[in-house]
């Protein structure tokens, strides 16, 4: 099994994207003649495989190494190096070259900056006095597809530079991103954006428009209908919450990273003590395809009925004399054994996670804190939690879930539950609590709670739900239907102007425009008024909508949108792209780590 | 201005983290502490930066009295579980009174201690 997945069943085609990348990479690779050592940022050294095949790399006469402080030991006179703009990486390499010139080693040096070089990397070269003996390049990768349907920026701090640093370079990134798809796809008619940051992109969309306009005249009419943007800060609630479908509780649970997972040996079965296993997840195997977006307690069934069948088969092959055909056809059955059996040992291993007492007690303490029901049972619920000294990323999901659901918290509690959780884990979490607080993840509660009118108007919460038998995204978790998914379900239906009053209660401003298809790119018109429909393509063709979380998104959210363009009487289908792909414990961590 | 400056000291304090230097980190602590008070709004951080140093001089205390160096950069918590698994329970009840423990966090706190070296006698008394 690859990790690469397939692109094949893609609604557009995000092979091009792809083999663009990848013949960029190699174009790069051709350009240094000869065998070279290719350096590089391990970071992107886990994108890269999602991208290429490394036998592909070592074709070109690169031999491959992974950036860290130790200097490269190498045959090869040439060296490059492949990173993003990191300044702690160019003191690597900085320190590499001077460990070669003082062994009186020559050879040539190439940095290559993924996507675009930046002055400030280029100093510090500068300071180190080796500037000269560098060329410079880029490898300008701004997007890649993660399956068949997500597209990711791999950019991992974005929620943290937003909200925290004040640095807004990674929305440009995105824009330039976005900007990059109008080139093969045409200029994207509608757009839709809520969040501060989504407004900016919107702004360099336009921008990057009018510097060097993507030529939609000879491309005919726009492969993608409509783009929406979100962001993550609009809807803290969600990824806060325990994801419960199966790709989702994974990622909770053992952590997807670049579209696969890494467990012990022990679980899949073989008996391989402390070594670790990768397994790829992605929509080229069918049952992971299948099963993937389904809550956990389905997955569980579906699983049991694929294992029942198998058994049921082998009985009848060895009970009666079949014809040869039915045999082929056993066999072609026994064939899908191995993905049975791999996801009923990942099931297994999730499932002593999911019978343990407090993980219930955990979601319906989640659940309460939504309805807004009983705030003190909640506020001793996490105090109980800090006095017990649990895994303080814990204690940060629910208290940023009681607090953005109560527009904050009220002093006296906010004081005490601080004060507590600086004795409890450390005077050392200060900033944390501080990033929290200009974040607004954590803070004084200055105005009463509207969580209630929103999740009203927006039905969150359905008053019954049918986890067995879903026909709304709020099953996805057990009876709470994603904030972000709802505002996408009202964005398609009938645009923001619907819901413009509970808009006004989320953060950030709102958009809704159309975009001239002339090159001009100043043809952008505001349409205030324009009950825009989606216009519904007649001849049976779907309409195509790219959704982009600014800020990152959650498998479960994914999960939402898939789940929604296969509901009858929808002519939609969703392209999802993020900054990166997250739940509640890795935006937290990024906030919580300080450097 | 102020409160950046404070926050800066707070920020290079962790930097600091983990240096032998007992003196300078406290000092440091305690001007963000001053700087922190000089701002209404600031209350919160300035009685935890008091708090902080007096628990690091607790700390050094500690060590120096048991002539184990596992106190310091613990929290509050860690040093009442600390104090208790080693059976110096009036150390333990000094901390507390010290930083006004409550009663809920101190009961967690001296179960957990208590079954950690299986002190099931202790136990059953409180």
């Amino acid at each position: 099994m690859a990790q690469i997945p397939n692109l094949d069943n893609s609604p557009i085609n995000l092979s091009s994207i792809r083999e663009q990348s990848q013949k960029e990479l190699l174009n790069i690779l051709k350009n240094v003649r000869g065998k070279k050592c290719l350096v590089i940022d391990p970071k992107l050294g886990g994108s890269l495989s999602l991208l290429i095949q490394t036998s592909l790399l070592k074709e070109n006469g690169a031999e491959l190494r992974h950036l860290s402080a130790e200097p490269i030991q190498t045959e090869c006179s040439k060296v490059m190096y492949l990173i993003r703009s990191q300044l702690n990486l160019m003191k690597f390499i900085s320190s590499h070259i001077q460990n070669d010139l003082s062994k009186g080693l020559q050879k040539e040096y190439f940095v290559y900056f993924v996507p675009r070089r930046t002055v400030v990397c280029e100093k510090v070269f500068e300071e180190e006095k080796v500037h000269h003996l560098i060329t410079f390049g880029e490898y300008p990768l701004y997007i890649m597809p993660l399956d068949e349907d997500v597209l990711s920026c791999e950019l991992d701090h974005t929620f943290r530079e937003c909200l925290i640093d004040g640095d807004t370079s990674s929305l440009w990134h995105v824009g330039k991103a976005i900007h990059k798809l109008e080139f093969s796809f045409g200029v994207i008619p509608n757009v839709r954006a809520k969040g501060k940051g989504s407004a900016k992109i919107v702004d360099i969309l336009n921008s990057l428009q009018a510097e060097e306009p993507v030529n939609s005249s000879d491309m005919g009419t726009p492969e993608i209908n409509t783009l929406i943007l979100i962001d993550r800060e609009v809807d803290m609630v969600t990824p806060m919450c325990f994801q419960l479908t199966y790709e989702g509780l994974l990622d909770e649970i053992v952590q997807v990273n670049n579209g696969a997972v890494e467990v012990d040996a022990s679980v899949i079965g073989t008996q391989q003590d402390g070594k670790k296993i990768k397994i790829p997840l992605n929509s080229s195997d069918k049952l992971y395809k299948e099963i993937r977006d389904l809550h956990f307690e389905e997955v569980v069934q579906v699983l049991r009925e694929r294992a029942t069948s198998m058994q049921k088969d082998y009985a009848d092959v060895k009970s009666t004399s079949q014809s040869v055909s039915e045999l082929k056809d056993f066999v072609k059955k026994l064939n899908s054994l191995p993905e049975i059996a791999r996801h009923v040992s990942l099931a297994q291993h999730l499932q002593t996670f999911t019978c343990k007492p407090s993980f219930h007690s955990r979601l319906d303490i989640e659940q309460t804190i939504l309805e807004l029901q009983n705030y003190d049972l909640c506020f001793e619920y996490i105090e109980e939690m800090i006095h017990k000294q649990e895994p303080i990323i814990h204690v940060f999901r629910l208290l940023v879930l009681l607090s953005v659901s109560n527009s904050g918290l009220p002093k006296k509690s906010f004081d005490y539950l601080r004060r507590e959780i600086l004795h409890s884990y450390g005077f050392e979490h200060m900033p944390t609590l501080y990033n929290l607080e200009k974040a607004g993840l954590v803070k004084r509660q200055e105005s009463k709670s509207n969580w209630l009118m929103i999740s009203k108007a927006l039905q969150l919460i359905p008053s019954e739900s049918e986890a067995a038998n879903p026909n709304d995204i709020s099953y996805i978790f057990s009876g709470y239907a994603p904030l972000s998914i709802r505002l996408v379900q009202h964005a398609i239906r009938s645009g923001w102007r619907s819901i413009e009053e509970i808009l006004k209660l989320l953060p950030g401003p709102h958009l809704d425009l159309k975009r001239g298809g002339s090159t001009s790119g100043s043809a952008i018109d505001r349409v205030p008024s324009f009950q825009s429909n989606l216009d519904r393509v007649t001849d049976g063709h779907r309409a195509l909508v790219l959704v982009v979380f600014v800020g990152g998104v959650t498998f479960a959210e994914i999960a939402a949108l898939r789940f929604l363009s296969s509901q009858d009487g929808m002519g939609y289908d969703f392209i999802i792209g993020t900054t990166k792909i997250i739940n509640g414990n890795t935006v937290l961590e990024s906030i919580i780590s300080t450097n | 201005l102020l409160l950046k400056e404070s926050w800066e000291l707070e920020m290079n304090l962790l930097a600091n983290k983990g240096s032998p230097l007992q003196g300078p980190r406290i000092r440091l602590i305690e001007q963000a502490q001053k700087l922190f008070s000089e701002t209404k709004e600031q209350n919160f951080e300035s009685k935890a930066a008091e708090e902080h140093a007096k628990l690091l001089r607790l700390q050094h205390e500690l060590e120096v009295s048991t002539k184990q160096a596992i106190f310091v950069g613990s929290s509050i918590s860690d040093t009442i579980r600390t104090c208790i698994v080693l059976g110096n329970h009036r150390a333990a009840t000094r901390v507390r009174a010290e930083f006004k423990v409550s009663d809920k966090r101190w009961y967690w706190l001296k179960a957990f201690a208590l079954a950690t070296v299986r002190d099931w006698d202790s136990l059953e008394k409180f």
